[in-house]
């Protein structure tokens, strides 16, 4: 953790208005993220684990400069990305791509493989031998050169996430953020892409953020890991610390969620 | 842990024969070219009188449907009336596909404010009954094919707009558009190069019912007098003739009958069958 | 005839000229539960279908299906469709697409009710609160007078289940009920179903490709690959030593947070390869391309063989997990 951060928030906050309750009066916001400082070095995976609805998808808007925060700031590099200019800017949106959850979704049905994985260097200008680049991520995310022309309907779940995972390792980013990148796939699946990511980070140096709310996910693949409660971090550590020792109760309910065969087979999972 | 890239190919699937799109493939392309060949070629003078040969029955040699209370004959204005159906049909529905793809697309991909405003005129043009645009119009323009396509896009635009706003959002909600925006693209390339490809199906579906339902709309009209007036010649005017000087009962009345409903079924199994053929589900079915 | 719960034998489901489910055979005691588990494809839902009659367009069962004294191949659609809610019934993996979309939820409900108990329409409804503060809802009176959207996933699938037990089946089949759900509200499902299925002394079918969630429900547990099961047996015998080589990597790609090293080396094992299409099935073991044990044998079908736990495998494996480098 002694590293520079690549990637960082600090302080961040954000709000979105709900209905307003009578005709009059202010209108109530909820604090999806509230006050949150988070960030990611070179070579270091981070997970980020919580509930649903309690604010990661938020957090990963904040990080991937589709929102602007209603408070705190977003550093790339050690600067505002929302302040510090075009360039900066730029060299932000090269840096930090991500993997979404359902594969299915994540590649366009109409689109050859090939295009999609193009369409990140098109669009940011990225010059170079795209070609070149293809066949290298290709090779790193174990696929070969046949799935190029294909169309994502000939694909299994596993492939479509690594194809996926080609995708956003296209601009030689330096911070993937993979949002349950693995909830929608079979579990011998999981286990691919997960190891996959994994090797990734040491393998390149790349900073990884997983989104998950699976503690024992974020454990395999991560050595720090923030828990996340009503848009606020609650506890962090490394999360084996985390599992076995929860000073948090969101943390404590969290691992008291996981279901693993040896508890399932002793009786005390679902008590 | 490199893997084959390709599941194998599936074997070539028997495909069943899809009915409705056969059947509705040729109608709907008879009724092309016969449109096609009455633009080089009729047997008679559609709109000539000839009062020696008044009411000629079918088969008659030289007039082969016959010829009407005033001899003319009844083949060269069925002919007529299928190019008169295309126009409109052709007309009425690209018009509306064009103007209620552009105003769908922007409500589906544009602020709330937008979205609502667009849609909420939809509304309100949908429940105004397209007889009653049809009749200001004519009554301000004069009746005549042009007014009828105007009229027909006014009565239809909205209901593309719904169609095609509902579309594209499924498309706009899903993840690969999403990762599109994080790498940068704005919303025209996304509409054109994701969300475009993924809805034409739908698109094309709409146009052979739509071009159904003007060709219908259209008869409607003219046999209110509101549509089109000779020399141009519409099945629905055909049909208003017949019925004004002989009654419904007669041949006269039942070959634009016919043709109307040959040709709006033909439209309609085509859609039916391309609905079938273009399901994404199907398509996307894993091999 | 059979004194199972339900009793299949030699079920084969035919999709187009292809088998996906090629020969399965199982029982279930009353008041017994069974996971059957597998990866996407495996041929799980449609064995499931095929038991409620409710397969697919184009698709058709055949073997026998014992279950309350008859055999389910041979009824009639409409004395299917009576059984279908009262001697045995379904909770599926989506519920907001089993759910009428334009009908309050306890009033779908209360028409199962109604249909097979003949009780009046107050009766029905009040059951039906009954059933929701069962099932832990919070206001079940006004809970029950909401549209299927207007509830969170979990308060959807807890109205499914109590829909699914109303009328007390002897078999419930629960087709991935908690997939689409977060992993504590899964936890609360989960209890809620076990307890209810106990309380009404029915048989449980869990329909599943997670692991854990049979060790924590059921007694039993058959593995499905390519359309066949391949090993069957007592949960706890089979995944504390499971004897065919894809039920092992299976559980090897569990990430079982007690088994990690803190050093952060720990990798998951991984089953390399994937299920092949139906169309593309190897001769013989269809495990065989992704096994590691794989030789000339395997390219003979291997029997499911063994006393009240089985494997088809021509080379089982043995030893308890975790011990293998
Ligand atoms: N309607 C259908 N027509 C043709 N083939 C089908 C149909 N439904 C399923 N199949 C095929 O049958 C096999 C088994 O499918 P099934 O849905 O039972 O799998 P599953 O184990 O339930 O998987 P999942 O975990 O994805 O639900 C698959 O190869 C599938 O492609
Ligand atoms: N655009 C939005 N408008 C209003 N509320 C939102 C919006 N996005 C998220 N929220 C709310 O913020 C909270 C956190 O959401 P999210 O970040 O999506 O959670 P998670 O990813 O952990 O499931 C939830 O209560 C959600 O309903
Ligand atoms: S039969 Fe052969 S191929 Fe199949 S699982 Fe056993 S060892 Fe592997
Ligand atoms: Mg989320
Ligand atoms: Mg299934």
């Amino acid at each position: 953790m002694s590293e520079q951060p690549i990637l960082e928030l600090r302080g961040v906050t954000q709000e979105y208005p709900l209905p307003r309750r009578g005709l009059l009066g202010a209108r109530p916001m909820l604090k999806a993220v509230d006050d949150v400082d988070f960030a990611v070095a070179a070579g270091q995976a981070v997970g980020l684990v919580g509930e649903s609805g309690a604010g990661k998808t938020t957090l990963t808007r904040m990080l991937t400069g589709v929102e602007q925060p209603t408070s705190g700031d977003v550093l790339f590099e050690g600067r505002n990305i929302w302040t510090s200019g075009q360039d900066h800017w730029l060299n932000f949106r090269r840096s930090v791509q991500v993997v979404l959850q359902n594969p299915r979704s994540s590649l366009d049905p109409r689109m050859r493989v090939g295009h999609s994985l193009l369409e990140p260097l098109r669009s940011l200008g990225i010059e170079g031998d795209h070609r070149a680049r293809v066949a290298e991520v290709l090779g790193q995310v174990g696929l070969d050169a046949a799935a190029l022309d294909k169309f994502p309907h000939q694909f299994s779940g596993g492939q479509l996430q690594r194809i996926a995972i080609a995708r956003g390792l296209m601009p030689r980013p330096r911070v993937l953020i993979a949002d349950e990148p693995v909830s929608a796939l079979d579990v011998s699946i999981q286990a691919q892409v997960l190891n996959l990511l994994k090797s990734l980070v040491t393998d390149l140096g790349l900073g990884l953020i997983l989104i998950a709310h699976d503690l024992s996910v974020v454990a395999y693949t991560t050595s720090a890991a923030a828990v996340m409660s009503g848009g606020r971090v609650v506890e962090r550590g490394p999360p084996l610390e985390l599992f076995r020792a929860p000073q948090a109760p969101e943390t404590r309910a969290l691992v008291d969620a996981v279901l693993t065969v040896e508890r399932g087979l002793a009786g005390k999972a679902l008590e | 842990m490199t893997e084959a890239a390709d599941i194998p190919a599936a074997p070539r699937r028997r495909r069943k024969l899809n009915v409705s799109l056969a059947i509705g493939l040729v109608l709907t392309l008879s009724f092309l070219g016969i449109a096609f060949v009455s633009l080089f070629h009729l047997p008679g003078d559609p709109n000539m009188p000839d009062v020696r040969n008044r009411l000629l029955p079918f088969g008659t040699p030289g007039h082969l449907f016959g010829t009407d209370v005033l001899g003319r004959d009844i083949l060269s204005q069925l002919m007529m009336g299928a190019r008169t159906s295309i126009m409109v049909g052709v007309g009425g529905a690209s018009l509306s596909l064009l103007l209620g793809s552009v105003l769908g697309l922007w409500a589906a991909s544009a602020g709330r404010v937008t979205d609502e405003t667009i849609m909420r005129t939809a509304d309100i043009l949908l429940s105004i009954p397209g007889i009653v645009t049809a009749l200001v119009l004519a009554a301000t323009f004069g009746s005549g094919a042009g007014t009828t396509i105007v009229a027909l896009t006014a009565f239809f635009t909205p209901s593309f707009v719904r169609v095609i706003r509902s579309a594209a959002i499924s498309v706009l909600v899903e993840d690969f558009v999403t990762a599109a925006r994080l790498y940068g693209r704005g919303r025209l390339f996304i509409l054109a190069r994701h969300v475009l490809p993924n809805i034409a199906g739908v698109m094309i579906v709409q146009f052979t019912l739509y071009f159904a339902a003007a060709i219908l709309v259209e008869a409607g009209l003219s046999y209110l007098g509101v549509g089109v007036n000779r020399p141009s010649i519409s099945w629905g005017l055909m049909l208003s003739e017949a019925q004004q000087q002989v009654g419904v009962s007669s041949p006269l009345a039942m070959w634009p009958g016919l043709a109307i409903v040959l040709v709006v079924l033909g439209l309609n199994l085509l859609g039916d069958g391309l609905r079938d053929v273009m399901d994404p589900k199907l398509a996307r079915r894993g091999a | 005839m059979s004194e199972q719960a339900i009793d299949v034998r030699d079920l084969v489901v035919r999709a187009g000229g292809l088998r996906a489910v090629r020969g399965v055979s199982f029982a279930i005691p009353p008041g017994g539960r069974m996971g059957l588990v597998g990866e996407s494809g495996s041929g799980k839902t449609l064995t499931a279908l095929s038991l409620m009659g409710l397969l697919p367009a184009g698709l058709g069962a055949t073997g026998r299906i014992l279950h309350d004294g008859a055999d389910l191949l041979t009824l009639s659609d409409r004395r299917f469709s009576n059984r279908r809610g009262r001697t045995l019934s379904m909770i599926f993996q989506d519920p907001l697409s089993a759910l009428n979309p334009v009908q309050r939820v306890g009033e779908q409900i209360a028409s199962v009710i109604r249909r097979h108990t003949g009780a009046g329409r107050q009766a029905a409804m009040a059951q039906v609160v009954d059933l929701a503060a069962q099932m832990k809802l919070p206001r079940p009176e006004e809970i029950v007078r909401a549209y299927p959207h207007q509830l969170s996933g979990g308060q959807q699938q807890r109205l499914m289940i109590a829909m699914a037990l109303s009328c007390y089946p002897q078999l419930i089949i629960a087709d991935e009920p908690t997939t689409a759900l977060d992993v504590t509200v899964q936890r609360e499902v989960l209890r809620l179903l076990s307890a209810a299925v106990d309380e009404r002394g029915s048989a449980l079918l869990m329909i599943t490709h997670d692991l854990p969630v049979v060790a924590a429900m059921c007694e039993t547990v058959a593995v499905m690959y390519g359309g066949t099961i391949v090993e069957i047996g007592p949960v706890a015998e089979v995944f504390r030593d499971p004897r065919h080589p894809y039920t092992r990597g299976l559980l090897d790609s569990q990430p079982d947070i007690d088994r990690i090293a803190p050093d952060g080396s720990s990798r998951l094992e991984s089953i390399p390869g994937m299920v092949p299409p139906l169309h593309a099935l190897p001769k013989g073991c269809a495990f065989r391309p992704r096994c590691a044990f794989a030789t000339e044998l395997c390219e003979r079908m291997p029997p499911l063989e063994g006393g009240a736990r089985k494997a088809a495998c021509w080379h089982p494996v043995s030893g308890p997990r975790g011990a293998a480098p």
